[in-house]
């Protein structure tokens, strides 16, 4: 097979429409509905339980919606001629029987899918696990299995790549490696979508984010966009010996101040040179003068305020 | 369908487990057929009595054929556990997600499981019964019996124990999508098989005298091993159903526990 690289098309485009998972007493997912483009990572995120992995399953045909429907390239996955050659998933860490090799545990998967055998060689290669490729499972670190699970995946050299919580157990090499590979392939025109708690993480690797929480969508979009939807915009923190004459200083102008729970000013509405200048004319002594930026953590503990925890 | 029947034989392959099992199977045999080549060579010689082997039993050609099967009782066992290995494996591996991503149509990835577990059924018979047939005619012949291979009796007996093979690992199979926790289905299973004929025996002599009823004892058939056993027993006895009974018996287990498996299999939620 060629490593020819998939240009974006609508092939690659997922699309979920009032996807429903109602459990026996669990609604896990509650009418979700989401596009994701090709060329681009995405953040699935969401607090525990949010039904992150029970929408990625059905998405799989792991999981048999009750309700709605979830298509990759217009097509239902079971629906998909050849679903490794289109669609690479990585779902747990631990999916490998325990006393396979590495090596032996992608040739199985190459024989059902109908790949070639030196498949599984360059898979191994890709993800730089060539050392470890006739050691049994069970003698994998956490990291190496999830190498291996992104080599299972890329196989089939898909369009399209679904991972989840593929940066779990990883160490911060393994990690910045994760990045760049992930980035890499939607360079390429290729869809990637990556659910995941580690939200620093998602700010350096994501595109666009989609933010569920009790199993209902709460945001989607590109992330900057997201961020900058909050109400709280940039921030200006200030600490001082003389917070009420600054407060003086600045009153009557576009600025808003608060205070925190350590005593130092939060300026909302005006850049930290004006309040630097305010503060120079008013003869006010400064200890610490930042800008503050809402980060993807901020929103999305605002956005899923109240509705994390077990349902 | 090809590509997958490779993918399960490779699956078996590449662990160690199907080895141990086939390392039961000689043990099994080696076992056996020194204790069986004995009693042929007692009963043979005319002291069959003492054992209670009396009758058709204690004929040349039921002797042999008792000697060419040596060590298939827990040969069965062994293709069996292979069988409900190749499902429940799956899951207590987690693996059933890659290979439901591979092959998303599922009654598909079972009935390659099948048919995988079928070829492995059939050679475990053939090795086995290669194994039985070398040492046995060696040993008859050498007793001036003669191999006796030419007797429709002992050609029967290896036949019907190559249908309980492929009744046996297909049942494994079937089991094993109907349970798919490992320890749970692999228990049952053995309780089914080796709470053997004489244990059914009695409890169905006992309801037959409670019942004051003599045709209730022909209805053991109904267990597994029962119906097994009824099968390859040659010969007739007024207390059992015939031998084609016991083999639709089992044959019914056996379909019955695939196609409830391979529906349940289809509608099941991986996670």
């Amino acid at each position: 097979m060629s490593d020819g690289q998939p240009r974006p098309t609508n092939d690659a485009q997922i699309v979920v429409s009032g996807l429903t998972k109602q459990y026996r007493n669990v609604l896990a997912v509650n009418n979700l509905s989401f596009t994701i483009e090709p060329g681009r990572v995405t953040g699935f995120l969401g607090p525990n339980g949010a039904g992150k992995t029970t929408t990625l399953r059905m998405l799989l045909n792991l999981v048999t919606p009750s309700a709605g429907t979830a298509t990759i390239g217009g097509r239902r996955y079971p629906d998909l001629a050849d679903p490794l050659r289109h669609v690479g998933a990585v779902l747990e860490a631990s999916s490998a029987h325990k006393g396979r090799t590495g090596i032996n545990h992608l040739r199985v998967i190459c024989a059902a899918a109908g790949l070639p055998r030196q498949r599984a060689d360059e898979a191994l290669a890709l993800v730089g696990l060539t050392p470890a490729a006739k050691r049994k499972f069970k003698g994998y670190s956490l990291g190496m299995k999830q190498r291996l699970g992104i080599a299972a995946a890329m196989l089939g050299n898909p369009q399209v790549l679904i991972l989840d919580e593929p940066a779990n157990g990883l160490d911060p090499e393994g990690i910045r490696w994760m990045r760049g590979f992930l980035k890499g392939l939607a360079a390429e025109g290729r869809t990637v979508l990556v659910s995941s708690h580690l939200l620093s993480e998602m700010q350096l690797l994501a595109d666009d984010v989609v933010i569920i929480a009790a199993g209902q969508l709460v945001r989607q979009g590109p992330v900057d966009q997201v961020i900058g939807s909050m109400a709280q915009g940039v921030r200006v923190r200030v600490r001082t010996p003389q917070a009420d004459a600054l407060t003086t200083a600045l009153a009557g102008g576009p600025a808003t101040v608060e205070t925190d729970e350590q005593g130092a000013l939060l300026i909302a509405g005006v850049d930290a040179p004006t309040v630097g200048r305010a503060a120079l004319a008013a003869g006010v002594e400064l200890h610490e003068l930042t800008t503050e930026r809402p980060d993807l953590e901020r929103v999305f503990l605002e956005l899923t305020a109240g509705k994390a925890g077990i349902r | 369908m090809s590509n997958l029947v490779r993918s399960e034989l490779l699956k078996i392959r590449t662990t160690s487990t199907w080895w141990w099992l086939a390392i039961g199977a000689f043990l099994s045999i080696a076992l056996a057929f020194p204790f069986n080549a004995w009693l042929a060579h007692e009963t043979l010689g005319g002291g069959g009595e003492e054992f209670g082997v009396t009758g058709d039993a204690a004929s040349a050609p039921a002797q042999a054929a008792n000697l060419y099967t040596s060590g298939q009782y827990l040969g069965l066992m062994f293709v069996m556990l292979i069988g409900i290995l190749m499902v429940t494996n799956e899951f207590f591996h987690q693996t059933a997600t890659t290979t439901f991503l591979a092959t998303p149509r599922r009654t598909a990835v079972i009935v390659s499981k099948l048919i995988a577990a079928s070829l492995l059924g059939f050679s475990f018979w053939l090795v086995t019964t290669l194994i039985d047939l070398g040492a046995g005619a060696a040993f008859l012949a050498l007793n001036d019996h003669g191999t006796l291979l030419g007797e429709w009796e002992v050609q029967r007996a290896l036949l019907l124990n190559l249908m309980a093979y492929a009744i046996w690992t297909v049942l494994g199979v079937g089991i094993g999508t109907l349970i798919t926790n490992q320890l749970g289905a692999v228990i049952t299973a053995s309780v089914l098989y080796l709470i053997g004929t004489q244990v059914v025996g009695l409890l169905f002599l006992l309801l037959s005298n409670w019942l004051d009823s003599m045709a209730v004892i022909k209805w053991q058939v109904i267990w597994p091993a029962a119906a097994s056993s009824i099968m390859i027993t040659p010969g007739e006895n007024e207390m059992l159903p015939a031998w084609w009974v016991g083999a639709l018996v089992l044959i019914g287990y056996a379909l019955v526990s695939c196609v409830v498996g391979i529906l349940i299999t289809r509608r099941r939620d991986i996670s």
